[in-house]
């Protein structure tokens, strides 16, 4: 298992390296929308106005759901591509079963998008003068996050599996992404909250902001419901890659296109 | 030993109101160091079967065993089976051979380390080895297609799948290709084969198994085959032309000419125009063979009339 795991770091960190310049134009796409966005909310706003930790909130949002979409197209996008050039059947072929060989997959190429998201978050930080703190805490309600992305990337990867065209769907779906990342959830009350609580990987996002924007500390309660939330979704994700695996195979879709 | 058994593999597709039954009743079965041609046109069921026996298609009824395992309910039966599927790249395009062998053998199992030793001693022997840091979609097809074939047996299964190895090659490469499936199955590999290329499946197979309509139509050794479609007819090739009287006698006896050809319908008449020829010089005397291209046309195009 940590052979694979370290065979799928070097495969998806050569192909990385040999083709930087799609991750650098990634890069610049991610952040130059984001300033752009910036700079329209500054003209509205008007040039004597402080955003103070909003700024920050939005910045730990934003990042978020680029980490997600990346995770999401990783996963998805990296199906479909598969089943498009004939390598998904080959990983099907494997002693090791699919959804193993996909989430060793999963962790190993993370290391690669957490890589590509610090430096989106370090671009950001410097030219709109976000003032976030990093406090070692962070690392526990990001990890719920992870794990709804996860879930919700399987999830379409379930999808990719069975329709083999995602992209569109893809497309859609990053704005309801957007939406379940970027809105402060954590300063809804009422009915409102807790359906909050439900959604995938919103608790986390809440959390973060709590900790890196508003300099709260940790709340360990809401951080085992958001713990909760990430497990269940995470589960949710790879009971239906496995069911879409078999209902592939019963239908003799695997590597069809 | 049998490597693989595969027994009475069904599969219907259902979609949008059709069914297609792609696969009915079919069985076979591969002993050690045996080359199975699984012949059939196109849409017969080849491709399903193929990957109904590599796990990769669930069949509605029967069931597969390579090596004593079944590959649908123990995954360890695939590190006993290889296989370079159709259409396929098979292969990471962006990486190189040598990166391409390691990532595989240890997806199938392997140690990094036994990966990288198999890989450099696959890359050597198929010729590969002065490609080993090029990055796949820059090589020939020919050398991707050796290179998919040494990736499907960096972990030394037993028994190869190749569906259409030899598609899309260009003359040269066909006959390499084809040699290294001659040596694999030397070396005491299993190996079903489909191809479009009748007179490779002749040559390299020990049996054939004609599959039309989702149905095995015939399976029997291939020399067999042959035997049984070859008529009881000869050719003999004359040095000299026949002088008049000897040309006469041989017509009385049946035979027929063709500038200096002389066709025979039956192994009596035989002996007995050599005794009119006797004792004039003969290139060659042969029976006419039927070829494996004969026979498939033969098999498909009856089937498909009654």
């Amino acid at each position: 298992m940590v052979e694979l795991f370290l065979a799928e770091l070097r495969r998806s960190w050569i192909q990385l390296i040999r083709y930087s310049t799609e991750a650098i134009g990634g890069i610049i796409i991610t952040t130059s929308i984001f300033y752009g966005l910036f700079l329209s909310a500054q003209y509205i706003a008007g040039p004597g106005l402080q955003f103070g930790d909003r700024l920050d909130a939005v910045v730990i949002g934003y990042v978020l759901w680029t980490l997600v979409l990346f995770i999401m197209s990783d996963i998805a996008g990296g199906l479909q591509n598969e089943a498009q050039t004939g390598t998904l059947e080959q990983l099907f072929l494997s002693p090791f079963n699919a959804s193993k060989v996909f989430l060793v997959r999963a962790i190993a190429s993370l290391t690669i998008q957490i890589t590509l998201n610090i430096s989106i978050l370090l671009i950001i930080i410097a030219i709109t003068g976000s003032q976030l703190s990093f406090p070692p805490s962070l690392l526990l309600p990001f990890i719920t996050v992870l794990l709804g992305a996860y879930g919700l990337a399987f999830a379409m990867g379930s999808l990719a599996l069975l329709l083999k065209r995602v992209q569109q769907l893809l497309g859609i779906f990053q704005f309801a992404l957007l939406f379940l990342l970027s809105v402060p959830t954590e300063t809804w009350v009422g009915s409102g909250r807790i359906f909050a609580l439900l959604l995938p990987m919103t608790p986390g996002a809440g959390l973060l902001r709590d900790l890196m924007a508003r300099e709260l500390g940790l709340n360990w309660g809401q951080w085992a419901i958001a713990l909760a939330n990430g497990v269940v979704y995470f589960s949710l994700g790879l009971f239906l890659f496995r069911q879409a695996e078999r209902e592939t195979k019963r239908r003799g879709r695997l590597g069809g296109y | 030993m049998r490597v693989l058994e595969a027994q009475r593999l069904r599969k219907t597709y259902r979609s949008q109101g059709k069914v297609l039954e792609a696969v009915q009743d079919v069985s076979l079965e591969l002993s050690v160091g045996e080359v199975l041609a699984f012949l059939g046109p196109n849409g017969a069921g080849k491709t399903t079967t193929i990957k109904m026996i590599a796990g990769l298609i669930l069949p509605d009824q029967g069931w597969v065993s390579i090596a004593g395992r079944n590959p649908h309910r123990d995954s360890r039966a695939l590190r006993s089976l290889g296989a370079v599927l159709e259409g396929n790249r098979n292969l990471y395009w962006r990486l190189t051979p040598q990166e391409n062998l390691e990532y595989f053998g240890v997806l199938r199992g392997l140690t990094r380390r036994t990966a990288r030793q198999r890989g450099q001693e696959l890359l050597e022997r198929f010729g590969l080895a002065d490609k080993r840091s090029t990055t796949v979609q820059t090589l020939s097809r020919g050398m991707q297609q050796k290179l998919a074939i040494a990736v499907s047996l960096i972990h030394d299964p037993q028994l190869l799948l190749l569906d259409e190895p030899t598609l899309g090659l260009d003359v040269e490469a066909t006959q390499t290709v084809k040699q290294l499936i001659r040596e694999i199955a030397a070396e005491g590999r299993a190996i079903l084969l489909t191809t479009h290329q009748l007179d490779i499946a002749e040559e390299l197979s020990d049996r054939v198994a004609i599959i039309q309509q989702g149905k095995i139509a015939i399976e029997e050794p291939t020399s067999e085959l042959i035997r049984q479609f070859s008529g009881t007819a000869y050719t003999i090739e004359l040095e000299h032309p026949l002088d008049s009287e000897k040309v006469s006698k041989v017509k009385e006896l049946g035979g027929t000419f063709q500038g200096q050809l002389i066709y025979v319908r039956e192994s009596d008449e035989l002996y007995q125009i050599l005794d009119v020829l006797k004792p004039l010089p003969l290139v060659r005397v042969y029976r006419d063979q039927a070829n494996l291209t004969d026979i498939f046309l033969k098999l498909v195009r009856e089937k498909t009339l009654g």
